[in-house]
């Protein structure tokens, strides 16, 4: 049994979304700030017990992974609730924010089907909730791609789940080695069932949309906290020993999300829209280094999405701030005009694009090593395809950033995100000149 | 040799100079350049004082510890005569282009910032021989660069600062391929160039490998078909960042071709080299020809950079002694004197609004000095003897004749067509008459410090060649690596 400490930061986070929820008709501004403690105070008992020693339930781990998985998806929870503008006449959204952190928490921790089937619903159903909070259009429209086809991929999920247990008599994740036909298909279907939350083509369609037409928050939180707990997932389903369709179907997806996603990323000309095609490219590098089974691939994928998780924010972030409409040109001048914001938005495209001095740089090291290591030459020659256009179509953007305006209009900065700015910016740069820094706390979590 | 930190102050003084430029406009007026010639300055007295100490044989200075050693990288950093020289260089460099760019108003501090941002990564690159690092700063020397193009340029900036980094960031990759490689194939991780040299690489991947190092290092030097960057992007820069990218960026693609095949692939490396040959014997009559049809002054000086350094990799792909050195000798006076050509053409552009070489002339009534300045530049882009320029390539021709005579007369004709252009480019400027150049004001007295500067480099290291060769030994010897071509 998992001790009481272990499960403060859970109940933290479901007390205060039930608290957030009662809150939110009456005061709203008081629901956004108990979101915002309970992250504060969960984030704050996981990384006290960084370092404690492992216990096991049935249903969930209270490992250094799940702690760490776990202080990042609150922190990137914390960080999407910084710039969750109050949409319209709803006003759930803290709270609806607080429950996806939740099901985030219990997916990394998740080590048994009923765990990581509760985990991912619960992410997906309040995501779906938080993409409709403004009723328009284009809202409704992610809104609703998503819950179609995230209940398809549930129901994917699902029937992996059902078969694997045909084939292995558990329900228990590490039970679930083998081989035979029928593990080979409950492998496939387990695979396509993730592959829609982590936005792998083909599952990936609801991204752009997502990401244009869903509040920014909300597509920060789908992109950077729910891909965390995904990846853990991954890694702890690829530990597992399953059939060997699941690493050739995850790097046959990566490798066609990397292609696919950096193709159409290459000519959008909306900052929302080549961020969402572009997330569909970096959620392939990591399934390509995982499925060619180097055994450093966790460690870089660990790496790599929690660095790519505050240089998202901080794009994000400026999106809004800009209005979701916002095209390449609206850029212009934007370092003059909001210095904060442009820098922010500049030091993270220079992230995504893998350039120094950035935990982007970093990450590419860390995934093309792994696949290096695993000799998957024509997985490596797509990443390194893939990072030539990244270069193209985000620098594209920085180079606007900077141009030179006459009379910038200064406009002010709400504190909560000059603050996420601030601060994702300052760790984009730190992991850009000390990347030990995480990769040895994603190392010893990985064990 | 104590545990000091010479070499990492010439990385870290310009780079912690560039963050306080960036801050320094609010202490008062022009705070941000005097930070950032004083950040330069103090680093190269630190740079020339450690020319006395007693170094290690090989090395003047060599530094060494861990960066972040779970990833197998370490900071290492080692200094020869090769990387001293260049690290001159570009220190100086930084200074002219600080100087040159006085009058820009528009951001300064973003633009001091940049420039010795550019200045401290391309240290990193000439110091650096853990192999990540490298490529560390090898990228990292492509961001300020391009915010110099696409902040403070001309014309269309945006569109040649995207090229710009677009080319070199993606030849880059191939770089960081073939490094990552490297790291993750040893017994142990590890990036440390003197250890991985050490390893025997099956003689097929080291081509490969080298391919890679070698991508990354013909788009910046840069040699056809690999140039297109760089016409539009010297030509819409600022002068400071025209002079950089001529003077530094340029170099550091040759110094990695000198420095880094030969060590870690020898092999690979002779089997590459007549390549390497046949690609610099074609840009170096390509860029020269290119440069005799162009109107706009700077275009003409940026295709005549394309020439020079073909001929800087026609002498490190000779891998005797003679083009080797000449190579060396080379990359630092074309560092001299292209700069120099930028900053007098940027001048007149600032005067009279046109780099078009039909509407220019008259310098020799209107603006002596401005005449005179072009007149010793010419001279050392022609090769004329007395000037470095002319001892590097004679060097370079003197050692193509050892290794096949149709690449040395190759270089010879190049050598006839920069006559060519240079006397087209001297005429039209200096002589003729020109309405735009009637009211010429003439070179002020902050102008003429950097020009004085690089003529006195340019032509002290020609007639005084010793000096330069002498600290260029030990870095050609270590790249000696004769290839016979049939």
């Amino acid at each position: 049994m998992p001790s009481f400490p272990a499960l403060v930061p859970v109940i933290l986070l479901g007390v205060g979304a039930v608290a957030a929820m009662l809150a939110a008709p009456r005061l709203p501004g008081l629901s956004r700030w108990i979101a915002g403690t309970a992250l504060v105070c969960a984030s704050v008992a996981l990384a006290l017990r960084l370092g404690a020693p492992a216990s096991l339930s049935e249903l969930l781990a209270d490992d250094r992974l799940a702690r760490l998985a776990g202080l990042g998806i609150c922190l990137a929870g914390l960080g999407s609730l910084a710039f969750l503008r109050p949409a319209g006449p709803s006003k759930e959204g803290p709270a609806l924010l607080l429950l996806a952190t939740l099901g985030g928490t219990v997916l990394a921790g998740a080590i048994h089907a009923a765990s990581l089937f509760l985990g991912l619903e619960l992410i997906t159903l309040a995501l779906v909730a938080l993409f409709v909070l403004p009723l328009d259009r284009p809202a409704l429209e992610a809104g609703y791609k998503f819950l179609i086809l995230g209940a398809a991929a549930a129901a994917t999920l699902l029937m992996g789940l059902a078969l694997a247990h045909a084939a292995t008599g558990s329900l228990a994740l590490a039970a679930l080695g083998g081989e035979g036909v029928l593990l080979a298909l409950a492998a496939a279907l387990l695979l396509a069932g993730l592959a829609f939350k982590f936005a792998l083509v083909p599952f990936h369609m609801w991204t752009p949309d997502a990401f244009t037409g869903a509040p920014g928050a909300a597509a920060a939180f789908a992109g950077a906290a729910s891909k965390i707990a995904v990846v853990v997932a991954l890694i702890r389903l690829d530990a597992v020993g399953l059939p060997e369709v699941w690493a050739l179907g995850l790097a046959a997806f990566g490798g066609a999300s990397m292609l696919l996603g950096n193709i159409a990323a290459l000519r959008q000309d909306s900052l929302a829209r080549m961020l969402g095609y572009s997330s569909v490219a970096h959620a392939g590098y990591i399934a390509a280094a995982l499925g060619a089974g180097a055994a450093s691939a966790p460690a870089a994928a660990g790496f790599y999405i929690l660095a790519y998780a505050p240089a998202l924010l901080a794009a994000l972030c400026v999106a809004t701030l800009l209005g979701r409409e916002t095209r390449i040109g609206d850029l212009r001048g934007l370092v003059w005009s909001r210095p904060l914001a442009g820098a922010a938005l500049a030091v993270a495209l220079v992230s995504l694009a893998g350039l120094p001095v950035s935990a982007g740089f970093f990450g590419k090291y860390a995934i093309f090593s792994a696949l290096i290591e695993a000799r998957a030459w024509l997985l490596l020659g797509l990443a390194l395809l893939g990072s030539a256009l990244g270069a193209y179509y985000y620098l594209r953007f920085v180079a606007l950033i900077f141009r030179r305006v006459e009379a910038p209009a200064h406009a002010p900065l709400r504190w909560t995100d000059g603050l996420l700015l601030a601060l994702a910016t300052g760790v984009t740069l730190l992991l850009g000149v000390r990347p030990d820094l995480l990769l040895d706390l994603v190392r010893t979590a990985l064990g | 040799m104590g545990y000091d930190m010479e070499l990492t102050a010439l990385i870290l003084l310009p780079f912690f100079g560039g963050i306080a430029a960036l801050f320094a406009g609010r202490w008062g007026r022009d705070a941000e350049r005097w930070v950032a010639i004083l950040a330069l300055g103090l680093a190269l007295l630190i740079l020339i004082s450690s020319f006395f100490s007693t170094g290690d044989g090989r090395w003047i200075a060599l530094e060494r510890y861990d960066w972040a050693p779970s990833l197998g990288v370490q900071v290492i950093l080692a200094m020869d005569g090769l990387s001293g020289a260049l690290l001159v260089v570009s220190l100086a460099l930084g200074i002219v282009s600080v100087v040159v760019s006085w009058k820009i108003t528009e951001y300064p501090g973003l633009l001091n910032a940049a420039l010795l941002w550019t200045v401290a990564a391309s240290n990193g690159v000439f110091l650096s021989f853990d192999l990540l690092v490298f490529a560390f700063f090898w990228e990292l020397m492509l961001v300020p660069a391009f915010l110099l193009i696409s902040v403070w340029g001309h014309g269309d900036r945006e569109a040649a600062a995207l090229k710009f980094l677009v080319f070199n960031a993606v030849a880059g990759l191939g770089l960081l391929a073939a490094v990552f490689y490297l790291g993750a194939t040893g017994d142990r991780v590890t990036f440390d160039a003197f250890e991985v040299a050490e390893r025997q690489i099956p003689h097929g991947v080291q081509v490969l490998l080298l391919l890679g190092f070698a991508g990354a290092f013909l788009v910046k030097l840069p040699v056809p078909p690999l140039h297109a960057w760089l016409p539009d992007a010297h030509t819409q820069a600022p002068t400071a960042g025209s002079i950089l990218l001529a003077g530094l960026l340029l170099k550091t693609g040759a110094y990695g071709l000198f420095r880094f095949p030969p060590m870690l692939f020898p092999e690979g490396f002779a089997t590459l080299a007549p390549f390497g040959l046949a690609l610099g014997a074609f840009g170096s009559i390509y860029g020269a020809l290119l440069a005799c049809g162009q109107t706009d002054a700077k275009r003409l000086v940026a295709y005549t950079s394309v020439a020079h350094m073909s001929i800087v990799l026609m002498g490190i792909c000779g891998g005797v002694y003679f083009s080797l050195m000449g190579a060396g000798v080379e990359m630092v006076a074309h560092a001299f004197s292209a700069s120099a050509l930028f900053l007098l053409i940027g001048a007149l552009y600032d005067r009279t609004g046109t780099r078009d070489l039909r509407e220019l002339g008259g310098l020799q009534q209107n603006a002596p000095r401005f005449a005179a300045a072009f007149a010793v530049f010419f001279s050392a882009a022609l090769a004329m003897p007395g000037t470095a320029n002319f001892l590097g390539e004679a060097l370079v021709i003197t050692g193509m004749f050892q290794v096949n005579w149709i690449f040395a007369s190759i270089t010879l004709i190049s050598l006839v067509v920069s006559v060519v252009y240079a006397t087209r480019l001297f005429k039209r400027v200096v002589f003729g008459k020109s309405r735009r150049t009637e009211a010429l004001e003439d070179l002020t007295l902050r102008e003429m410090g950097p020009i004085v500067l690089l003529a006195v480099a340019t032509l002290l290291f020609g007639m005084l060649p010793q000096m330069l060769m002498g600290a260029l030994e030990g870095a050609v010897e270590a790249a000696l690596t004769p290839v016979t071509v049939p």
